[in-house]
């Protein structure tokens, strides 16, 4: 009855009014205090807390603002589609004022160059991507380094020397990563074979976890992935198969069966150009980040790490680091026993981003 | 208390109705807001200027609800007849497939020329992709819904398998990009849709096709004789076999063109906005599932498609924009879901009104405004 219904609705209509009170002052109050700030963003193909690839990118947006305080004000926007999708959220990200915008998964290119043409004031970074252009720059790291050294923990704890892999997709930066991945296994455990799994996703958890399980069925006793959420490792953590992670340390989603992971640490990089944009020094670059300079490194171990293989990982490590040692050095073979680059001949960074050829002793094919 | 159906619906409850669905729905959202720590008036602001107001901010709009107005009208079309065709999604795929053959093999013709030939593929691929799940309905009257749902799955792996696990002819496999990422080939310049500016506003030539299509399929479904037969078909399926109406045929026919719709769409992403054969891209924005609820809020009315994939896609839109470091992508989805329940919610109260009755005594009062 209409009695009964106003009295509901007055009382609502009043918290309303209050509510809007509330959100005008704090909204304008906002807006002034951060006026002069440089604004930076970053965007994600998956969550900002997935875990794994997109968290170690928001771990180093979460520097440079600590960094850099009110002089920066970063923000973000995640589980970016691709497409023309890609195309709005640059235009709206412009529009809110962003000078630099980082993207972090490679199909954000096509959107990216488009946008560096049309506003040529931006600075655009671009990370895993091949297109450089003079307000566009490209960055990455070898991460191929840490997996190698992260595959050697996998290879100490492997007992029947099958080793799972869960991928994202057949292209040459996850070739380049389960090779090295192999190749590190086989240094603590010679003649171990690697399956791989591929999702075909980045970020898929339903079908991270189906692989997993099928990796384990099919005679896997250690796990490892390079696909970007620990999904792998929860499962792991629930059959007691010993995991190694990717990207962030994720220990917390096995804590009794976590190894190690190759881990991103892009803040410093992400600090030096965004402090040069404030400096007026930025400058277009094809960065390729290393151990050395500190962009790749190794999570903490975990328990089952014996202090035997953590020397191994140790001295292995320094000599990546001073050069001594390099996983993509000949003799290589590839899948049907092949010589593919002979000795002393190695894999350049070029090469390495072409590659297109699984080595000895990998279960998969190069093609999906 | 009770619900029943109104005899009939007086002209400005179709006004009224929406609006108030859209003031309980920021009330809502405003009390989820509040006890977040968000202003509401100022985060509501953000999502209509993101969507609607903002310089550019339509264009963008327009951009994502062209191919939901074309899935839209696909599932309008089909559903009108109790036609459940769920396979919108592939459908699209299969018209974006088929769209780019034409494209890549018509190079170097005159660009109208490949645009028509494109958007008759587009149709044509869409529409054989339907006729499958539509001879199985008319022959041996299986699910429909179950047959087109599963064929999505089956073209959303072709289409991957055609750029991702193959050397077909659509994947580019020259250049250095190329081997980094296996990508489309790029459509040549003359397979790019013309798009128009009318006050700022750019408006691409599949949102003009969509609009086509849409004033077509209302011209057939409500003045044509073919459309009263659909009808007839839908609401008495016996009737309409007593008056000698072929159901088999027009369940083909509805199918068939439902599914060249959505076909079209995947053409107009191909010519429109992609400009090369990108499954990933198209297999993340769900623009088939999308299409369903767009059909649903337009209460498969086909003119009422293209309005309300402009809502949807300028929520769509909106939703990137007011999400970031002190606004979680979550509250954006509360906000979304919250609009568009209270919107379908609000339907009900068209179609039926609600009589409050205390003991025995039935009440006679107005017909009560609507209220969550």
């Amino acid at each position: 009855m209409t009695k009964r219904k106003f009295g509901f609705a007055l009382p609502l209509a009043l918290a309303a009014a209050l509510i809007l009170a509330l959100g005008v002052s704090t909204g304008s109050a906002r807006t002034q205090k951060k006026a002069a700030a440089l604004k930076a963003a970053w965007m994600y193909v998956g969550p900002h807390n997935d875990n794994g690839w997109s968290q170690a990118h928001d771990k180093g947006r979460l520097y440079v603002q600590a960094q850099l305080g009110s002089k920066v004000e970063t923000t973000y926007k995640e589980l970016v589609p691709e497409g023309p999708q890609t195309t709005q959220v640059i235009e709206s990200l412009i529009r809110d004022g962003n000078k630099i915008i980082f993207a972090t998964s490679f199909g954000f290119q096509p959107a990216m160059v488009a946008a560096a043409k049309k506003y040529p004031d931006v600075k655009f970074e671009m990370a895993t991507g091949t297109a450089q252009s003079a307000n566009m720059a490209e960055y990455f790291g070898a991460g191929e380094d840490g997996i190698y050294l992260s595959g050697m923990a996998a290879g100490a704890a492997t007992k029947k020397g099958v080793i799972g892999y869960v991928v994202p997709f057949p292209i040459p930066e996850i070739i380049r990563h389960a090779n090295a991945f192999a190749l590190g296994a086989q240094a603590t455990h010679p003649g171990a074979r690697i399956r791989l799994i591929w999702t075909n996703a980045w970020l898929d958890l339903g079908k991270e976890k189906k692989a997993a399980q099928s990796l384990v069925a099919a005679g896997a006793d250690v796990l490892g992935q390079n696909v970007d959420s620990p999904a792998t490792g929860q499962f792991a953590e629930s059959k007691g198969v010993p995991w190694v992670g990717y990207d962030s340390d994720a220990h917390t989603f096995a804590p009794k069966q976590w190894l190690t992971a190759s881990i991103y640490n892009w803040g410093p990089y992400y600090l030096r150009k965004v402090k040069a944009l404030l400096n007026g020094t930025w400058k277009t670059n094809f960065y390729y980040g290393s151990l050395k300079d500190g962009m790749i490194g190794l999570a903490p171990y975990g328990p089952k790490v014996s202090a035997k293989t953590k020397a191994a990982i140790a001295r292995k490590k320094q000599a990546l680091i001073n050069g001594k040692f390099y996983e993509f050095a000949g003799p290589l073979y590839d899948q049907k026993g092949k010589l593919r680059v002979p000795k002393g001949k190695r894999l350049t960074v070029k090469d390495l981003y072409a590659i297109n050829w699984l080595v000895r002793g990998v279960i998969g094919s190069a093609k999906g | 208390m009770r619900i029943e159906r109104r005899l009939q619906q007086p002209w400005w409850l179709a006004v009224v109705v929406p609006i108030a669905s859209l003031v309980v729905a920021f009330v809502l959202s405003a009390v989820v807001l509040l006890l977040t720590g968000h202003p509401p008036i100022r985060s509501f602001h953000r999502l209509f200027d993101a969507a609607f107001i903002a310089h550019g901010a339509l264009s963008e709009t327009v951009v994502s609800a062209t191919p939901l107005a074309f899935t839209g009208l696909a599932a309008a079309v089909a559903f009108r007849m109790n036609l459940f065709n769920i396979g919108g999604e592939g459908q699209l795929y299969g018209g974006a497939i088929t769209g780019a053959i034409v494209a890549l093999l018509m190079a170097g013709a005159p660009s109208p020329l490949v645009i028509a030939g494109m958007v008759a593929a587009g149709a044509v691929g869409g529409a054989l992709l339907a006729a499958i799940p539509a001879v199985l309905r008319a022959f041996f009257s299986t699910n429909e819904i179950i047959t087109s749902l599963m064929l999505n799955y089956v073209v959303g792996l072709v289409l991957e398998y055609l750029i991702f696990d193959s050397h077909s002819y659509l994947r580019d496999t020259s250049g250095f990009q190329a081997s980094v990422f296996p990508q489309g080939k790029s459509l040549p310049s003359e397979a790019t849709w013309s798009s128009w500016s009318v006050h700022s506003v750019a408006l691409p030539l599949g949102f003009l096709l969509a609009i086509g299509v849409a004033v077509v399929v209302w011209v057939l479904y409500a003045r044509t004789r073919f459309g009263f037969e659909v009808q007839v078909i839908a609401d008495a399926p016996r009737a309409g076999r007593y008056a000698g109406m072929r159901t088999r045929r027009k369940i083909l026919a509805v199918m068939c063109l439902s599914g060249a719709i959505a076909g079209i769409g995947g053409a107009s992403q191909d010519g429109d906005f992609r400009h090369q054969l990108d499954p990933r891209g198209l297999r993340q924005a769900n623009y088939g599932y999308t299409g369903i609820v767009v059909a649903a809020l337009a209460r498969y009315n086909p003119l009422a498609v293209v309005p309300v994939a402009l809502l949807l896609g300028g929520l769509q839109n909106a939703g990137f924009a007011l999400q970031g470091v002190d606004f979680p992508n979550g509250l954006v989805g509360v906000m979304q879901g919250l609009i568009l329940f209270c919107v379908l919610g609000g339907e009900l109260f068209v179609r039926y009104r609600v009589r409050f009755e205390r003991g025995p005594r039935v009440t006679k009062s107005p017909a009560p405004e609507p209220t969550p």
